[in-house]
């Protein structure tokens, strides 16, 4: 464990700028000061969507990949998500606890936390040790969330959400908001809505936040599937599967065949990468979408 | 004068020869005891017998009458001794002996006439192992006794048709064995298969659980037609065989729920208790050691509709009896075995709310509160279930429209066919072994009947990898994956079988991706 004050030289400059940066940052896993040079702070609802989710890895990853630290929440949902991303393409990130370094919250996440701490990451958190979380440690959190990076990018949330208030002390700060949009008919799109309407910045691709850190995409890998390779079967079930996530039972009454046939195609697709199973529906995996 | 009757005892589905000594003697004063540990049941039988014999216009002895029911020193229950106690005293007042090699059994009416009892089928059975001729059985009861052949059955109306008898009078006919359901197409079912539309996946996993008598666990919103496709289940399984219906029969004839003039069940047993139901009302067990939901449902199907809301406790008791098709129960008293070879189909909502995944409600629950549900039901007894299934919310409306879909829905009757070809060859395979489905396969049998190619076994390994499967899991997917030959009728399991089990291993993908 590390404790770093505000006096200190290797206390983070971005986080020095705010109007009541915190004393004393309690930290655990590997200090590194270049963590903080390049910080962007992903941040989204607890009720994540199956489309957040796939937001989340995609955009995440790429950034991370590039090399910026990815600073949210530990809370479950996106900021969860976004630290798994980042981690799983070896990149670093910071979690940023609304209790003291020591208790684990939400509990069932003691995985990830001990995997941030593993990986070179990094849990700091302006509370004592053994500090427990309560209403109001949350919005406090949010501001150093905030605070740390240059900007924020915001990908779901309702209209009162923390998703928002964190949202809020990046404009206080002064630092770039990026939004994600969502599908007007759900009611978490309505705080991306919102702040893209007020003048954050809409992001549809990884590069719309790398450009402002002044960095390129490093080159994606050759896709491994090439469409020339696939049956009939499965090319029809790739182009019904593009236009909209289905249920195994929809794609067959769709493809009209039986569904022990399906079934076996459905595998192999699975196996092969081609498509993913997620809360009944199948997608067309992230790697195939642009295609 | 000492009359010496025979009768049985029924422990569980145990039956024990049992003799009931009638002394009436001159001296002494008048008395009428019972011994030999009676329970209340047995002890009022006194009453019931004074008044019965009485009322038959036979006068009752003011005499000394001692009962002993030997062998002394076990627990007496139930009124089925009303018979050979009245008997014996009928017997001595003749001053003759009861016909000899019979068995007598059955409760009596104050009006001397005999109702009817449970356990007939299991008296005539016992009969039969013991080489006893004759049993006399009250007439309701008496054409349950008759399924068992070689045994001569004696309907016994009331006690005065018994005194001709005994002075040798009259010639008492054996009932004869009379099916009173002719031999039924099929298990009844509420609903046929065709009725229920769309849900083409759940079908087709009620299909492979039916054919190889594997447990089916299913996860859907309220609305989905999770319970529909559960009752319609029973419709497409095969009828069951001559051994089976008797031992289906000898359980329901033990708990005592043969109708009067009932004959052997023909049907799959069809068992769907409420999930307040306590854990010895589901095992089975009690003071008098009675057979539990799981083995009423054995040879067919126990449905327990919201799993997770089901006491913990009887849940984790279902463990034994899932794996060894069968469960005894050991009380400090008494002991008893009976079986539960039954196909488990279990249905639960996603999360407490219900609408975790629905198209069109919001699931209101936190995560904390979803993990707390779905952790309700343990490892072990997941691991039991075979094949797990996600029964999505159906527009049904839109879907009764297409003229299409309608067309093409399947009746129970065709599934059951297909079920029956692969039933039959799972019998000729297990010809040589204990088992008769590939649900019941342990680890020797898997290696014996279920060699992987090289292809198949990568394919699974694969699979292992991509969807996080534990040891337990790879022997599930390569039992579902035999029966879903067997649907197709090759002995050989071949790559596309497997690829379509891995369909059926939703809870470990799903527990996957949650830390993906």
């Amino acid at each position: 464990m590390k404790i770093v004050e505000i006096k200190s030289l290797e206390y983070p400059c971005l986080l020095r700028q705010i109007n009541d940066p915190p004393e004393k940052l309690y930290c655990k896993g590997s200090w590194d000061a270049n963590l903080f040079n390049n910080c962007l702070a992903v941040v989204g609802s607890r009720r994540m969507t199956v489309y957040g989710k796939q937001i989340t890895n995609e955009l995440v990853s790429k950034i991370a990949l590039s090399g910026i630290t990815i600073v949210s929440g530990f809370m479950y949902g996106v900021d969860a998500q976004a630290h798994k991303a980042a981690l799983s393409v070896g990149g670093k990130t910071i979690a940023v606890m609304p209790c003291g370094i020591d208790l684990i919250h939400p509990g069932h996440q003691k995985d990830l936390y001990e995997q941030i701490i593993a990986e070179g990451s990094l849990i700091i958190s302006e509370f004592e040790r053994n500090f427990p979380p309560a209403r109001w440690t949350y919005p406090k959190r949010n501001r150093i969330v905030a605070g740390l990076s240059q900007a924020t990018l915001v990908i779901e949330g309702s209209s009162k959400s923390g998703t928002l208030i964190t949202a809020e002390f990046a404009k206080k700060f002064k630092r770039k908001l990026f939004a994600v949009p969502g599908p007007l008919t759900s009611s978490l799109s309505q705080a991306t809505s919102q702040l893209i309407k007020e003048g954050a910045s809409l992001v549809a691709d990884p590069d719309d936040v790398l450009g402002y850190y002044g960095l390129s995409r490093s080159k994606d890998s050759a896709n491994p599937f090439l469409e020339s390779n696939l049956s009939e079967l499965e090319k029809d079930i790739l182009k019904k599967l593009r236009q909209e996530p289905k249920e195994f039972d929809a794609l067959c009454r769709l493809t009209k065949i039986s569904a022990s046939k399906l079934g076996t195609v459905i595998s192999f697709m699975l196996l092969k990468g081609l498509v993913e199973e997620e809360s009944g529906k199948y997608y067309v995996s992230k790697s195939r979408f642009s295609a | 004068m000492l009359v010496k009757v025979a009768s049985a005892l029924n422990l569980g589905l145990h039956t024990l020869a049992m003799e009931v000594e009638v002394n009436v003697a001159n001296r002494g004063l008048p008395a009428f005891e019972i011994v030999g540990l009676p329970s209340k049941a047995v002890a009022e039988s006194k009453e019931r017998v004074r008044t019965a014999i009485s009322n038959s216009r036979i006068q009752f002895p003011t005499k000394r009458i001692v009962i002993n029911l030997a062998p002394a020193d076990v627990p007496k229950e139930g009124a089925f001794y009303d018979l050979p106690i009245a008997v014996g005293i009928v017997a001595a007042i003749l001053g003759c002996q009861p016909p000899e090699k019979s068995l007598f059994f059955g409760e009596l009416s104050l009006d001397g006439t005999l109702r009817h009892t449970k356990g007939a089928l299991l008296l005539a059975l016992f009969a039969k192992e013991k080489g006893i001729k004759n049993v006399f059985v009250p007439k309701p009861s008496a054409n349950e006794a008759a399924i068992i052949k070689g045994v001569n059955v004696y309907p016994v109306e009331n006690i005065s048709q018994l005194l001709p008898f005994f002075c040798g009078q009259l010639r008492f006919e054996p009932v004869v064995y009379n099916e009173i359901h002719s031999r039924p197409k099929a298990s009844r079912a509420e609903f046929d298969m065709s009725e229920v539309l769309g849900q083409e996946q759940t079908k087709r996993a009620m299909e492979i659980a039916a054919a190889g008598g594997h447990n089916i666990f299913m996860v859907g919103s309220p609305g989905s037609g999770k319970t529909m496709l559960a009752r319609a289940f029973p419709g497409i399984l095969p009828l069951l065989t001559e051994e089976e219906s008797l031992e289906v029969t000898k359980v329901y004839s033990a708990s005592g729920l043969i109708r009067p003039e009932g004959s052997l069940i023909k049907a799959r047993p069809f068992r769907a208790p409420h999930h307040t139901i306590s854990s010895v009302g589901l095992i089975g067990g009690g003071s008098k050691l009675k057979p539990g939901e799981i083995s009423l449902a054995h040879r067919g199907v126990l449905f327990l509709d919201e799993f997770n809301e089901f006491p913990r406790l009887a849940l984790e008791a279902l463990r034994q009896p899932l794996e060894d098709g069968c469960i005894t129960i050991c009380r400090s008293k008494q002991r008893a075995t009976f079986p539960s070879q039954f196909i488990l189909i279990a249905s639960a909502n996603p999360c407490p709310c219900g609408y975790l995944y629905h198209p069109k409600k919001a699931c209101v629950c936190t995560q904390r509160e979803i993990e707390k549900y779905k952790k309700r039901i343990s490892g072990p007894v997941l691991d039991r279930i075979d094949l797990c299934v996600e029964v999505p919310v159906a527009d049904f409306r839109a879907l009764s429209q297409e003229k299409r879909i309608k067309e093409s829905l399947e009746s129970s009757e065709t599934i059951r066919q297909r079920i029956i070809k692969a039933r039959k060859m799972q019998e000729s395979r297990f010809k040589k072994e204990t088992i008769y489905t590939n649900s019941e396969m342990r680890n020797k049998h898997i290696k014996k009947y279920c060699g992987l190619s090289k292809e198949v076994d990568q394919l699974l390994f694969k699979a292992g990898v991509r969807f996080n499967l534990s040891a337990r899991s790879y022997f599930k997917m390569i039992k579902i994956s035999r029966s879903i030959a067997d649907l197709e009728g090759t002995e050989e399991i071949e790559i596309s079988h497997m690829a379509e089990a891995l369909q059926y291993c939703s809870l470990e993908k799903r527990d996957a991706s949650v830390y993906r």
